[in-house]
């Protein structure tokens, strides 16, 4: 347990102390704060629109785009976690060290779920400039943080994973970027397909998975995805870090 | 403390490691040596249980590395080649995050930095950043690492390479010092290092043992013929006179003769002996001596022919540095 918390450490020291961290961070503030921008501008203009809809539901739940870039923002932010000690060979002292392969992808994970958690703490701005200016239901808040952390359980399982099997940062970005942005565009396909097969791909889909949470609605199918999904790839993870002392 | 049982280390069609077996005893320092590639550090690895083996077993201290590997890995500290590091860390980060990895407690942590980075003489490098250490102190605190929560076994692949002859006597002294309070395992290719630090070798060549045993008896192994070079006041007849009649030596050869003064090489058989009855001979001779030297080739050839797949085809590393 505590090795866990020691490699945790670690790992979220070196993120912060590389550039990746600042230009992901800077490069979604700014996406997200462009398209928070437009949704108030939306509503400041459209004086008819009104209901359980506000700029923050909007802005978590009602809009695909916004959802594009955090395709290419996970991997950007997993793609180190393991490629790049497999690259300059540190991973030899790290498996060599009395740790257990458990604690070493558990270490990283939770680094990992860090990072994708401080994506989201300036949205936290966000939150509070509504406030000022009308109602904010902080449980329709709660529920929308509560679906991009599940969304981030198995973005960054899955991005831990590919940076273990991957021997460089390249190709584990660009893996985990295919296999998320497939699940993404099995998630959408729910659009175009025949009501019968919809609800299964919809099942997949982050798009209807925040718009249910982002209006309040706790749907622990979703929840139970995102879980078994994320525990799946962390399995695979453990499995995939034995492999290589094969290899 | 190391039990090799018939490691084997196949990649593919290459065999790294070819059914190897030794053992290490408590206390002992011993040197692995080998040309490069010759799978030392592929043994070091299976060890340290960063590869698993083809077949074949290692146990540490009495414990399976593969059946309990944590458990096992606490009785080491290792040195990886090259010794990679994080190069955004400051020494002293880096190692109390390597020491806290290998369970010592949060309060013992920064005294235990400390002693390591004294250990491996390196106290002041502790404030600064990884990326811009010279080679040489990046290795000594990699030793440092390795000596981290004192582990009974030290295994160290290549732990001299990169360093300038201060920091390079500095670790050999180091290792030295080991003797009798730590079990050390380190791999090289350099025989004088080897000679310098260990009480006994295990040479491989393509991944199999060759020979294994104290100094002294491969010194006695290495057969043949041992080299002396004189240097005298003296015509060159009469040194060849002088030493026409000694049982034991087999070649004479002069090297230069000026007026009044001679050089010459000769080939002996072994042992102290001969190179008695040689300055004996000399001496008697009424011819008088300004060197007599003997040539310390003889582990050099052995390791040579050991290391050497084909005689003639290019000498290996170990055998010309």
């Amino acid at each position: 347990m505590r090795s866990t918390l020691v490699i945790a450490r670690r790992e979220i020291f070196s993120f912060f102390a590389s550039p990746v961290a600042y230009v992901v961070l800077v490069v979604w503030l700014l996406w997200s704060g462009f398209g928070f921008a437009l949704f108030c501008e939306n509503y400041a203009s459209n004086l008819s629109m009104g209901g359980s809809d506000n700029p923050l539901t909007m802005f978590f739940g009602n809009t695909i785009l916004f959802f594009l870039p955090t395709l290419a923002m996970a991997p950007a932010l997993t793609m180190r976690l393991f490629a790049e000690e497999t690259r300059s060979g540190s991973v030899e002292a790290l498996l060599t060290a009395p740790v257990s392969d458990v604690s070493i992808v558990v270490g990283k994970y939770l680094a990992a779920m860090v990072f994708w958690c401080a994506l989201w703490v300036p949205t936290v701005l966000y939150v509070w400039l509504t406030s000022r200016y009308g109602d904010v239901d902080l449980g329709t808040v709660g529920s929308s943080y509560v679906g991009i952390f599940c969304i981030g359980l198995y973005y960054m399982a899955i991005g831990l994973f590919m940076s273990i099997v991957a021997p460089n940062q390249i190709i584990a970005f660009v893996m985990t970027f295919l296999v998320l942005g497939l699940l993404f565009v099995m998630g959408i396909a729910s659009f175009v397909l025949p009501p019968e097969t919809r609800d299964v791909v919809s099942a997949f889909s982050i798009w209807s998975h925040m718009e249910d949470f982002s209006q309040g609605v706790v749907d622990t199918r979703y929840v139970t995805y995102d879980l078994s999904l994320a525990f799946f790839a962390l399995f695979a993870s453990v499995r995939a870090l034995a492999n290589r002392r094969l290899a | 403390m190391i039990a090799v049982d018939h490691l084997t280390k196949r990649y593919g069609a290459r065999t790294a490691v070819d059914d190897l077996a030794f053992e290490v005893g408590r206390g002992e320092i011993v040197g692995f040596l080998g040309p490069n590639g010759a799978g030392k550090s592929t043994t070091l690895r299976m060890i340290t249980g960063y590869l698993a083996p083809s077949s074949g077993r290692v146990r540490v201290d009495g414990i399976d590395v593969h059946d309990e590997p944590e458990k096992a890995r606490a009785r080491f500290g290792y040195l990886p080649e090259g010794m990679p590091l994080y190069p955004e860390m400051r020494v002293s980060e880096y190692l109390a995050y390597r020491a806290a990895l290998k369970g010592v407690s949060a309060k013992a942590v920064k005294h235990e930095v400390d002693r390591c980075l004294d250990a491996a003489g390196v106290s002041v490098a502790k404030p600064r950043i990884i990326a811009q250490l010279s080679k040489g102190t990046r290795q000594r605190v990699g030793i440092a690492d390795a000596l981290l929560a004192d582990p009974p076994l030290l295994i160290l692949d290549e732990p001299t390479s990169g360093l300038d002859p201060n920091q390079l006597r500095h670790v050999r002294e180091l290792v030295k010092s080991f003797a009798g309070k730590k079990t050390v395992f380190l791999s090289t290719h350099i025989l004088p290092e080897v000679e310098a630090s260990c009480e006994r070798v295990i040479i491989v060549r393509d991944g199999k043992k060759v020979a294994e045993g104290t100094m002294d008896e491969l010194r006695s192994r290495a057969v043949g013929e041992q080299h002396l070079i004189l240097d005298g006041r003296g015509e060159r007849g009469a040194f060849e006179r002088a030493l026409a009649g000694v049982a034991g030596v087999r070649k004479t050869t002069v090297e230069s003769s000026t007026e009044g003064s001679t050089r010459l090489s000769l080939s002996l058989d072994p042992g102290d002996a001969t190179v008695d009855a040689v300055f004996a001979a000399v001496v008697s001779s009424g011819l008088s001596l300004r060197e007599m030297r003997r040539e310390e080739s003889t582990l050099e050839e052995l390791f040579a022919e050991l290391t050497t797949t084909d005689p003639g085809a290019e000498t290996t590393e170990g055998a010309d540095a």
